[in-house]
């Protein structure tokens, strides 16, 4: 039997965040975008088995300041791109800096100097793997995916999908769903 | 259609015959009733005239008694008293005879009483007179009285007679009156019917002649066939054979004889001679057949070998059929073929398939060769040439920096080169799935595919519907990518590139010397562009591998294959391209794809 | 940006291959760590070695002598312990079959060995990059697919 699981990755994480840290009997106040406010200072033993106890499951604690804002970004990025109503339609830039309450410049320079990469690049990412999902559930026609992602065309998505990841996505397609064959 | 011919129904034959003979048979009758009617009629003729002449003969035996009467009472001589005297006797002989005469009818039984009572009476008168004459007993009177008595009578007898001759006159009359109707009716009758049964017999006769005629002609087809047949069999190296299963009877062609090498009909075939034949190698495998065939009834198709009476070793193939005719007997049919020549031809087509196999085997090994063992070397040849770095660059003399650069733009050349060789050799080896495709989809592919270049250009493509086809889809997609892309390269300089491409149905016919012929309809698709266009001169060559019409220069980059590509696409399709241009004005690129 | 440097493990029979492998490494701004193993037998020994720290991202030529690296990559997938390494394909082949049938087989990245020294170092680039972003930002391994020319 197969399952499509759809899920929201915040939810998941907040909730299992939630469980440990109540298993370790630790107060908090979750303030979004990954932060949270513990109630008392933890001794560093204690935040090395905290850190212990999250890292298996790809959790972790962040201990930069400008890491912390570049997990933001992301986190900020990925809510807007899975985020159906009119997300999308927002520029990018504007709903960053607004959300963040920073220059959009900053928050780039940041973004950069920690990923080597730049924020329109992660977009793109985020955005052609929600495509990538969509395609996979195959629910969608590649019209619809491109509106719903806010493409001007399905070959601009095609362009934007082959140049990200070097394949189309008919052939993405054709590859995931061999693999599964395969793997029966 | 009919295998047997019909011959005219031998019921409707029979049926004819039988009315016939019942018509004769009813003539013969009717004819026999007739001669028996007028035998009959005779009969009565002769009776009446008998029973009329014993009659006259009464009446004159009475005459006579009277006249001898009168004459011994005028003369008295007794001489003229004796045939009074005999006439009582015949008298009463012709009566005896009369009666007999009128056994069967009671009326005149009647009228004869009636008679013989008259005539009696007469006599007593002729008695009386007699005796009243007599000298002794003389007496006027009485002899007058009985003489006119007498008189009286005999007039009362001629008259019965008369009345007795009238009545046997009219049965005579009637009952040849009734023979007369019957025997004027039946000769025409008798004819009406002898003409029918004629006419039944000459029409059936016609059918029988007829259908022996047709007999004759099915006779002679039949032999034709039979000949045909058997000069087939000599043809066509084949040969039939019919094994009866009940009675175990088997039945040869005469090819069937000769293809074993013996003269037809030279030994007489049984179940065991099937055998003997056979090949050493083969017989078990054709007994384990035989078996079959006289368990199951059931030949399926066999390859063997047999020998020949000369020692020659044929091979054959055999395959039977069990037949259950209307009588409910089952015959074994079965047909045996002389295949060594097409079995060694086999031999030789398999062979030379295992050599194709093996050139094929040894083009893919190319493949792999050109894709890896030759790209190998060259690209490291392209790295290190890249790992010279600025120092090193510096510290070479000008020609020196000069021959890296050189070896950098060969290099890169021939890598161009290695890969497009690739792609055109992969235009044949790979794997061609031919499926239906709609046109239009993999035009959109290609466009999306170029969408870049076509951006970069401003170029504007405008597109006929395309119809869907049976395809090699990548291939296709190839084409339009390759098609599509030349007409952005070759575009003039300062012009957005626009390419038309137009779509329609036509048939082979109108294009005799480019179409092949067997296949009835194309669709024609053509590309046209505003382009630079070419020489029209070189229209077939630039279709020609590694063709170049324009010099090895940066501006044109290229290998001259993208075309040649085109051309073996097309022809993997059974289709044809081909291409003409105004220079300065445009070209124009047209395929032919079968429907 | 990370404490512990990135675990990189090539598989390659070609000396000058791995060399310049290394040194592109070498000339990324990201810390790595550069393993080589010399064919597919090796690597396979190495991979299931207990001890062995298992690489971030495993580059795989597919050319090689003794063991294919197509047959380490269906090996790997079968292993339980192994099939989620990202694994990156490095081949000279740029045959659309090898392509589409390594992915199938559950290759992450396609890389075809480019002709510059300068490419290279961009590829690395690439792949490093994006596999960090795979790695921290909750993308989906299982549909991490990259083709690179």
């Amino acid at each position: 039997m197969k399952l499509f699981i759809k899920f929201d990755i915040n939810t998941v994480c907040s909730q299992f965040l939630k469980e440990k840290l109540e298993e370790r009997q630790i107060n908090y106040t979750p303030l979004g975008f990954g932060e949270i406010e513990l109630d008392k200072n933890l001794t560093s033993e204690e935040l090395d088995c905290m850190k212990n106890d999250l890292e298996p499951f790809g959790l972790e604690i962040v201990e930069n300041q400008k890491s912390v804002l570049v997990q933001k970004i992301k986190d900020a990025i990925i809510e807007m791109v899975f985020m159906d109503e009119n997300g999308n339609n927002l520029k990018s830039s504007v709903y960053l800096a607004e959300k963040l309450n920073h220059s959009y410049g900053y928050l780039s320079n940041i973004f950069s100097e920690v990923t080597y990469s730049s924020i329109e690049n992660f977009i793109i990412l985020q955005k052609i793997e929600r495509a990538k999902h969509l395609i996979i559930i195959n629910e969608m026609s590649l019209t619809e995916i491109a509106f719903l992602l806010n493409y001007s065309s399905v070959a601009h998505l095609s362009t934007q999908f082959k140049n990200t990841t070097g394949i189309t996505p008919s052939a993405f397609q054709r590859i995931i769903k061999k693999r599964r064959e395969n793997l029966k | 259609m009919k295998l047997i011919p019909n011959f005219n129904s031998p019921l409707a034959l029979r049926i004819i015959f039988a009315i016939s003979i019942f018509i004769l048979l009813f003539i013969t009758s009717v004819s026999y009733k007739h001669n028996r009617d007028l035998q009959n009629s005779s009969k009565l003729m002769m009776h009446t005239y008998e029973i009329n002449i014993q009659l006259e003969r009464l009446l004159s035996f009475v005459k006579d008694a009277e006249t001898g009467q009168r004459g011994y009472i005028i003369t008295k001589n007794s001489r003229f008293l004796a045939p009074y005297l005999f006439s009582r006797d015949k008298v009463n002989r012709s009566f005896i005879k009369l009666k007999k005469l009128m056994n069967d009818n009671p009326k005149q039984q009647q009228n004869l009483k009636n008679l013989f009572d008259l005539i009696i009476q007469r006599y007593t008168y002729l008695e009386g007179s007699l005796k009243y004459s007599n000298e002794k007993t003389y007496d006027k009177r009485k002899l007058d009285n009985c003489m006119f008595g007498g008189r009286i009578v005999m007039e009362n007898i001629r008259f019965q007679i008369d009345e007795m001759n009238d009545v046997e006159k009219d049965i005579l009359q009637k009952r040849q009156k009734i023979y007369q109707s019957e025997i004027s009716l039946t000769p025409i009758f008798s004819i009406i019917l002898f003409l029918v049964a004629l006419s039944f017999i000459l029409l059936s006769y016609r059918q029988i002649s007829n259908d022996l005629n047709r007999l004759k002609v099915f006779n002679k087809k039949l032999l034709i066939s039979t000949k045909l047949m058997a000069e087939s069999e000599i043809i066509g190296a084949f040969s039939t054979w019919q094994w009866d299963m009940d009675s175990d009877k088997i039945v040869y062609s005469d090819n069937q004889y000769r293809l074993l090498g013996y003269p037809p009909n030279s030994f007489v075939p049984k179940k065991e001679t099937f055998l003997e034949y056979v090949h050493p190698e083969d017989k078990q495998a054709f007994s384990s057949l035989m078996q079959g065939i006289i368990e199951n009834k059931q030949l399926p198709l066999i390859y063997y070998k047999v020998i020949r009476k000369n020692g020659e070793i044929r091979y054959f193939k055999t395959i039977g059929k069990l037949l259950i005719d209307e009588q409910g007997s089952k015959i074994m049919l079965g047909i045996t073929f002389d295949i060594t020549e097409e079995h060694f031809q086999n031999i030789a087509i398999y062979e030379r398939n295992k050599e194709l196999e093996k050139s094929n085997k040894e083009l893919a090994s190319f493949n792999h060769v050109a894709s890896h063992d030759l790209q190998e070397p060259l690209r490291k040849i392209q790295t290190f040439i890249s790992r010279i770095s600025d120092d090193d660059m510096n510290s070479l003399s000008e020609s020196g920096k000069g021959y890296i650069l050189k070896i950098g733009t060969s290099a890169k050349r021939m890598r161009i080169l290695i890969d497009d060789l690739l792609l055109f050799s992969r235009t044949n080896t790979t794997k061609k799935e031919f499926l239906k495709t709609n046109i239009t989809d993999l035009l959109e592919k290609a466009k999306l595919e170029l969408s870049e270049i076509i951006q970069e250009k401003n170029a504007i493509i405008l597109a006929d519907k395309l119809p869907k086809l049976h395809v090699i889809p990548y291939q296709i997609e190839q084409l339009f990518i390759n098609l599509i892309s030349n007409s952005l390269k070759y575009s003039q300089p300062n012009i957005a590139p626009k390419i038309n491409i137009f779509c329609e149905k036509i048939t082979a016919k109108e294009f005799p010397d480019l179409l092949e012929q067997s296949i009835k309809k194309y669709y024609k698709i053509t590309f046209t562009d505003n382009g630079m266009g070419f020489d029209p001169q070189f229209k077939e060559t630039i279709f020609v591998l590694f063709q170049r019409l324009h010099t090895k220069t940066d501006e044109y980059p290229g290998t001259g294959i993208g075309l040649a590509i085109c051309k073996k696409i097309v022809e993997n399709h059974k289709g044809h391209i081909i291409a003409d241009s105004t220079p300065n004005k445009g070209s124009v690129f047209t395929i032919f794809l079968p429907e | 940006m990370q404490k512990n440097a990135l675990h990189i493990l090539l598989a390659d029979d070609d000396e000058d291959d791995r060399l310049f492998f290394k040194d592109a490494f070498e000339e990324v701004k990201i810390q790595t760590k550069v393993q080589f193993a010399h064919d597919g037998i090796e690597l396979m020994a190495h991979l299931m070695h207990p001890e062995t720290i298992l690489p971030d991202i495993l580059f795989l030529d597919l050319n090689m002598p003794k063991k294919t690296g197509k047959e380490c990559l269906i090996e790997i997938k079968k292993t339980e312990h192994l099939k989620h390494l990202i694994v990156a394909i490095y081949s000279t082949s740029s045959s659309e079959e090898d392509i589409e049938d390594t992915f199938i087989q559950g290759a992450n990245i396609y890389i075809k060995k480019p002709s510059s020294f300068d490419a290279l170092k961009k590829i690395i680039n690439e792949v490093v990059t994006l596999n960090w972003h795979y790695h921290t930002s909750g993308l989906n391994r299982d549909t991490f697919l990259l083709r690179l020319k």
